[in-house]
C-alpha cells in the first residue's frame, strides 16, 4: 500500500500479476537461453536463472525473444533482413518509408496439425469453446470436430478460418507473435532471386496468376511455393495471412479523421495514390485487411508467425 | 533472536489483521478502476472483460479491464499529446456526463484508454487527468502494452496508426459498455451530439432496473 502512497486507500485492489503458461514458458526458455549462451559463467547457472526470473517478475521483460546469440533464427524460422517498407497508400503525414528492423519470421504458414497442437493445449481456443468475442461462427468450421481437422482440412495445409485473436493467441503460445504488416510486406516482396521482388517480371507475374486463379477447395500442403531470397516460402500463392496491425489502413493522415475513410484511396484516383499502380497484389493485401474485422474466420485466411531478433548480442562473460 | 524473529511475525499478523476490516470501508477518492470489483462471476461470451491484458492506471495500479464490470462504461481511445481530435473525444465524453439524468450521471464510468504506449505513462496520464479536469469519483486513465491496446482497439472497432511525427491518426469512437462489459453502443465521430448515446445508457439502465 505504501508503494504508491496515500492516495492509494486500503479499498484497492493487490496489484494482478499475470503469470499465464505463456509467461512460465518464457521464463523457462530464458532460463536455459541465457545459462547456454554464456561459455564462462559468473554467476552459478541456478542463480542466473533465479535471477532471470526474478527481472521478469519484477520487470515483466521479454528477455526470451529471439535466438540467443542474434545471428542464427529459432528452428523453423528465418532471419528477414532489416529494410524499408513503402506502404502502397499513405496520407501526407504518413511516412513515406517504414524502416523495418531485422526479424525472424517463419518460413512456411501453420498448419492444421500446427494448429491442433494448439487446441489441444489450450482449450479456450476449441471450435466448440471459443468465445464469440474473439471468433465468429466460421472459426475453424472446416474442421470436422473440436481436435479432428478432418478431410477438408489436411493436417499439412495451412490452418484458415481462424479469427485474428486466435493467431495471436497461437503466437504467443509459441513465444512469437504476429508479423507487422510492414515486415510481411518486406518479406513478401522478396523474389526467389532478389529482395525487391517488384522489379522481377517473372516474379510478378507468378503473384497475378495466383491471384487470377480460383481458390481450391482443399488447400494444398505448405512448402509447395518456391522459397524466396531470404527463405520464406508460401508468402504468395497459398493464402492470405494475418498480420498484427490490420487495422491500420484507411484512417486519415490527422487525428481529426472520424472512423474514417481516406476519400482519396477510392474509385479512379485509388491508382494515382498508389505507389506502384503495377503492383496490384500488395493493392489487393491492403483491400483484403482494411475489410477485415479481427473476429473474421476467413476462407483462404490463414497466418505464420514473427519474432525479433535482440538489438544487441545477450553476452554474460566478458569477451575474451 | 528468536524473539527477535517471533515478534517481527507478531507484528506482521497484526498489520495484516489490522489491514483486513479496512478493505470494506468506502473509497471515493480512487477512480473507479481501483475499487473492489462488483462482480466475479465469469464474463459473458461478448464481453470485453474476457480480456486477459493488464493495464497500468494512472494513479499506478496495475489492474484487468475486469475490474470495471458492475458498472456501465463510456469508452474512448485517445493520446495526451494529440492536439486536434483528442480534447473534443474527452469533451465529447464531458458533454456525455453532463446529459446524463442525476441517477444516472451517478452510476456511468469513463475510461480513456492510451494509444500512446511510449510517451503516455502513468505520470503523464496523471497530468492529463488535472489538465482536463476529469475528477477520479468517475474516470478512469489506462496505459497498457502496445500488443494489448492493438488489441482492445480492433475490438472497439478503432484503427490506429502512428506517423512520422509520432502523431497518431485514429478513428474517433465512443464506446459504450454495459455493466457485462458488452458494447451496446458506438458515437462514431467527433461533437456529435450525445442524445443517442445518453439514450442507449438510460435505455440500458431501464432495462437492467426492469422499469
Amino acid at each position: 500500500m505504501s508503494l504508491i502512497g496515500e492516495r492509494l486507500g486500503p479499498t484497492c485492489r493487490p496489484p494482478i500479476l499475470s503469470m499465464g503458461p505463456a509467461v512460465h514458458r518464457r521464463i523457462a526458455e530464458d532460463g536455459r537461453v541465457m545459462a547456454s549462451s554464456s561459455s564462462k559463467p559468473r554467476l552459478g547457472r541456478p542463480m542466473t536463472a533465479f535471477l532471470s526470473v526474478v527481472c521478469l517478475v519484477v520487470f515483466g521483460s521479454p528477455l526470451a525473444s529471439g535466438s540467443p546469440d542474434g545471428t542464427h533464427p529459432p528452428a523453423g524460422m528465418v532471419t528477414v533482413p532489416a529494410g524499408v517498407y513503402q506502404p502502397p497508400f499513405r496520407s501526407e503525414a504518413d511516412a513515406k518509408e517504414v524502416p523495418v528492423k531485422a526479424f525472424a519470421l517463419d518460413r512456411l504458414p501453420i498448419t492444421n496439425e500446427d494448429f491442433l497442437g494448439f487446441v489441444r493445449a489450450d482449450p479456450r481456443w476449441r471450435r466448440s469453446q471459443v468465445k464469440r468475442l474473439f471468433a465468429d461462427a466460421n472459426y475453424l468450421a472446416d474442421w470436422t470436430g473440436d481436435l479432428h481437422p478432418g478431410v477438408s482440412a489436411p493436417m499439412a495445409s495451412p490452418v484458415t478460418q481462424v479469427s485474428w485473436f486466435a493467431a495471436k493467441a497461437y503466437a504467443s503460445w509459441k513465444g512469437k507473435r504476429l508479423p507487422t504488416t510492414a515486415e510481411w510486406e518486406l518479406a513478401a516482396a522478396a523474389s526467389p532471386t532478389r529482395p525487391d521482388g517488384e522489379n522481377d517480371v517473372e516474379f510478378q507475374r507468378e503473384i497475378a496468376a495466383w491471384h487470377s486463379a480460383p481458390s481450391p477447395g482443399r488447400l494444398p500442403a505448405v512448402g509447395g511455393g518456391r522459397a524466396n531470397i531470404f527463405g520464406v516460402q508460401d508468402l504468395h500463392g497459398l493464402v492470405w495471412e494475418w498480420v498484427s496491425d490490420f487495422n491500420t489502413a484507411m484512417v486519415t493522415g490527422d487525428a481529426r479523421g472520424d472512423a474514417g475513410l481516406e476519400r482519396r484511396l477510392f474509385c479512379g484516383s485509388g491508382s494515382q495514390a498508389a505507389k506502384n499502380p503495377s503492383d496490384y497484389a500488395a493493392f489487393l493485401r491492403f483491400g483484403l485487411r482494411s475489410s477485415l474485422q479481427a473476429p473474421y474466420a476467413v476462407h483462404d485466411l490463414g497466418f505464420r508467425c514473427a519474432q525479433d531478433l535482440p538489438e544487441f548480442p545477450v553476452r554474460l562473460s566478458p569477451a575474451p | 533472536m528468536k524473539t527477535c524473529l517471533a515478534s517481527l511475525l507478531a507484528l506482521g499478523l497484526v498489520m495484516v489483521l489490522r489491514a483486513e476490516p479496512l478493505k470494506t470501508t468506502a473509497v471515493t477518492h480512487l477512480p473507479p478502476c481501483c475499487r473492489a470489483a462488483l462482480t466475479t462471476n465469469a464474463p459473458t461470451d461478448r464481453s470485453l472483460y474476457l480480456l486477459d491484458s493488464t493495464w497500468t492506471s494512472d494513479v499506478g495500479r496495475k489492474v484487468k479491464l475486469g475490474v470495471l464490470r458492475g458498472r456501465p462504461q463510456v469508452l474512448a481511445m485517445v493520446f495526451t499529446r494529440c492536439e486536434s481530435a483528442c480534447p473534443i473525444i474527452v469533451d465529447d465524453l464531458q458533454r456525455i456526463q453532463r446529459t446524463l439524468a442525476p441517477e444516472l450521471r451517478d452510476r456511468v464510468d469513463f475510461v480513456l484508454v492510451s494509444f500512446d504506449t511510449e510517451r503516455d505513462t502513468p505520470e503523464a496520464l496523471r497530468a492529463y487527468r488535472q489538465q482536463m479536469h476529469l475528477g477520479t469519483d468517475h474516470w478512469t486513465l489506462l496505459t497498457g502494452r502496445p500488443d494489448d491496446v492493438r488489441e482492445l482497439a480492433v475490438l472497439l472497432g478503432v484503427n490506429y496508426q502512428r506517423d512520422a511525427r509520432g502523431q497518431f491518426a485514429h478513428s474517433n469512437v465512443i464506446t459504450v459498455l454495459n455493466a457485462e462489459g458488452e458494447i451496446i453502443h458506438r458515437q462514431v465521430g467527433l461533437n456529435q451530439e450525445p442524445a443517442e448515446t445518453v439514450a442507449a445508457l438510460a435505455a440500458m439502465s431501464q432495462a437492467k432496473t426492469g422499469r
